[in-house]
């Protein structure tokens, strides 16, 4: 038995993870941390950690008896999350908020809170599994459900979270959790799920730049559209509002399906192509972070490069200065601002942050910077 | 290992004298003071008589005596209240209140600015000293309503509102002061006193919670905040709680009448502050600069998280808040921290430690014991991560 911190948002599965940990005998300790400011949010909002997510978190600790605390770590969230998503749009690139918050924010205050009240763990309600070995090295696998796994939002954790972390879900199925939190009778357990970025409760995350960007600032400011060869066939009203590999939003004209190819905010280009087109065979990454040591060039590794996306057959080319990772097959849109994860079976051997990426047939999708 | 209470600022306990006071409403005598039959007129009566003792409790005749539903009630009806009075009338309202007060007074300033009137704001310094020059300025240039603080509910520091009041008076202006920590651990006592409003709650001296008293003294007029019935003077419609007054009575009776404890209750905060000063030398009083009430000590504590603190001191079995329990879960020093300290507050996470003159001595000692220790294992946490 041991003293375990775990984050509870309020929504069903933090809440069977803090109730599967009472279970097993631990003394737990629940804290919802407070990311950004609620009052600009709409009441009622359905995120799970909006006002309404502490109330539920409370509401699930009381009934486990146990306590919990409510944290407010809106500076750190809005600094290192929510500026690096509005500056990431900035450049023409489509962030990745959870990652950021995974690797940054919430898992390292949870860290340090831990430490400071006595705990030898922490532990959230990721669909992700912590196995250990005999002499206690952690290693991250994948969660038993293949179609809620959440380990591609985890690759950012620091080494010295993942040594203490429990994710107590992780072999379970929704099915699974949603059962056993309706058999403890939490009160969390036909809450819908989230979907929304926390403080993009809307989903419109235009909004959220018009109101941290500066006035008329270019990413939201119309440009053209050109094809790879340089032609003008197009306005848009703001790069901002695309992605690699986005078809809606183009204007129609075209005598084949066109996709965003790449954002140019030097230029404020949106460039587009075809299906073709968008294909890479290599990718470059940064801010790459390692839960094992790095895969051997020549080995075959798996490489996620989109949540819910299958992972493809790969190799870590190089770690050093960047991670540049080669594909076996052509890859469809690798997305600057998004991971690229690398697996080897279930286990998560690390990550980075999508740069560039390329093909073989010589045309980049983003300029190197 | 047994918790320790040091919260009493934010609530305390139910005195048994209370809860003796308080049964009988509660169940037989269970009347609405405005029925004409006997039900009716046994709870008339218990009311008046709670009137009647709160009155003499705090040297005011009964008919200024309003029974409201807490703290935070009594002074959004002596702020609002007399703002409305005003702009009802079509006149222009000036409202001066002190840079320290509770989110009652604060919050009820906001709103009125709101609703038009002019909100003047009067710096208090680290000794509770309010800058005279911007008072007797907002006083020169007619104001309407000034209401300051007697005892500060984060720091402990007391107030000259005696001199506020005097100088009003001079001014022909009308005086609120929340008085909601003073009671029990100040000497209070209206009869002569400048203040033509005074808030008082009872739970924060073992009476009920959602009981509060509005002394208003004759001739202040006051816009209700609520309509119906016209209870209370049609000052607080609504069905009286007698139990509740009947409770609120007797404690504030108890609070007045046992000023000795005072005393003991310094003696207590002494010893805490002693025995963790001798641990922890760059420890800092806040409000240590000025005249203090006896039950708040509000520390300073370098190089932490406050709330990592708190919660910290909490599984270790003691219980304080971060200065106000109506702002816990924000981080950062409070607006009373910052008024008084500026942006150097930040560096000092403030934990509000409150007393009672039911708090054992050993228990304060453990209090010691176990902040020092949860303290060190905090800081090398923050250090390390």
């Amino acid at each position: 038995m041991s003293r375990i911190l775990v984050a509870m948002s309020g929504g069903v599965d933090s809440s069977l993870a803090a109730a599967l940990l009472v279970e097993e005998g631990h003394e737990v300790i629940g804290v919802t941390m407070k990311t950004f400011c609620y009052q600009d949010t709409p009441s009622h909002s359905k995120t799970c950690c909006g006002l309404d997510g502490i109330r539920d978190a409370r509401r699930v600790a009381d009934l486990l008896g146990i306590p919990h605390y409510v944290f407010d770590v809106e500076e750190d969230f809005t600094r290192d999350v929510v500026d690096d998503f509005v500056g990431e749009y900035a450049q023409g690139r489509t962030p990745n908020p959870c990652v950021r918050c995974n690797s940054n924010t919430k898992f390292r205050d949870l860290l340090r809170r831990g430490k400071a009240f006595g705990c030898q763990g922490i532990a959230s309600g990721h669909y992700a599994r912590v196995r250990r070995n005999e002499s206690g090295e952690a290693a991250l696998l994948r969660g038993r459900d293949r179609k809620k796994d959440q380990s591609y939002f985890l690759w950012g954790l620091p080494g010295e979270v993942l040594d203490v972390l429990h994710l107590p879900v992780g072999h379970l199925s929704k099915d699974d959790v949603r059962r056993r939190a309706e058999e403890l009778d939490l009160p969390t357990a036909g809450k819908a799920e989230s979907q929304e970025i926390c403080f993009v409760p809307t989903g419109d995350y235009r909004d959220l730049l018009s109101r941290h960007l500066p006035q008329r600032h270019p990413a939201l400011e119309p440009g053209p559209i050109v094809t790879s060869d340089g032609r003008t066939v197009g306005e848009h009203n703001g790069y901002a509002g695309f992605t690699v590999g986005q078809r809606k939003g183009l204007g129609g004209g075209f005598s084949e399906p066109h996709f965003v190819l790449e954002v140019r905010p030097d230029t404020r280009e949106v460039v587009v192509g075809t299906k073709d087109e968008l294909e890479a065979d290599a990718l470059e990454a940064e801010e790459m972070n390692w839960l094992s040591v790095p895969p051997d060039p020549a080995e075959n590794i798996e490489v996620q490069i989109r949540h819910r996306a299958p992972s493809v057959p790969g190799t870590v080319r190089s770690v050093a200065p960047m991670l540049e990772i080669g594909f076996h097959r052509p890859q469809r849109a690798p997305t600057p601002g998004q991971s690229a994860v690398v697996y080897r079976g279930e286990q998560l051997l690390g990550g980075g942050r999508i740069s560039r990426a390329w093909s073989n047939a010589g045309r980049e999708q983003a300029p190197s910077a | 290992m047994k918790p320790i209470y040091l919260d009493y600022a934010a609530t305390s306990p139910l005195r048994p004298e209370v809860r003796e006071a308080m049964e009988p409403f509660l169940s037989d005598g269970f009347g609405n003071p405005a029925s004409v039959h006997r039900w009716g007129r046994d709870a008339g009566r218990a009311l008046e008589d709670a009137r009647e003792e709160v009155g003499e409790s705090l040297g005011v005749p009964p008919a200024e005596v309003f029974f409201v539903r807490g703290g935070t009630e009594g002074d959004n009806l002596a702020v609002l209240g007399r703002i409305r009075s005003r702009l009802r009338a079509g006149a222009p309202a000036h409202l001066v209140i002190s840079s320290i007060e509770h989110s009652a007074v604060r919050e009820a300033a906001a709103q009125a600015g709101r609703e038009g009137a002019r909100v003047d704001t009067i710096p208090v310094d680290a000794r509770g000293m309010p800058d005279w020059e911007v008072l007797e300025a907002a006083l020169e240039s007619g104001a309407d309503l000034v209401s300051v603080m007697w005892v500060n509910n984060e720091t402990g520091l007391v107030l000259p509102i005696e001199e506020v009041g005097e100088r009003c008076r001079h001014y022909g202006v009308p005086f609120h002061t929340d008085a909601v920590q003073a009671l029990g651990r100040m000497a209070v006592d209206l009869k002569s006193f400048p203040a033509e409003l005074a808030t008082f709650s009872a739970h924060k001296v073992g009476g009920p919670k959602s009981v509060g008293v509005l002394v208003a003294r004759e001739g202040v007029e006051l816009e209700p905040l609520h309509f119906g019935g016209g209870q209370e003077g049609g000052l607080r419609p609504g069905t009286p709680d007698v139990a509740g007054a009947v409770g609120a009575a007797r404690a504030v009776r108890l609070a007045v009448d046992e000023g000795s404890s005072r005393d003991h209750v310094r003696r207590l905060r002494d010893l805490l502050e002693e025995g963790l000063r001798s641990r922890i030398p760059d420890l800092r009083i806040h409000g240590g600069e000025g005249p203090r009430a006896p039950h708040i000590s509000n520390l300073g504590f370098p190089g932490v998280d406050a709330s990592t603190l708190i919660v910290s001191l909490d599984l270790n079995g003691v219980a304080v808040s971060r200065g106000s329990a109506c702002a816990s879960g924000t981080e950062g020093a409070s607006p009373v921290l910052r008024a008084l300290y500026g942006p150097e507050a930040l560096d000092y996470a403030p934990v509000r430690f409150s007393l009672s003159p039911a708090t054992p001595e050993e228990e304060v000692r453990e209090a010691v014991t176990r902040t020092v220790e949860t303290l060190e294992r905090v800081r090398a946490m923050e250090v390390g991560a």
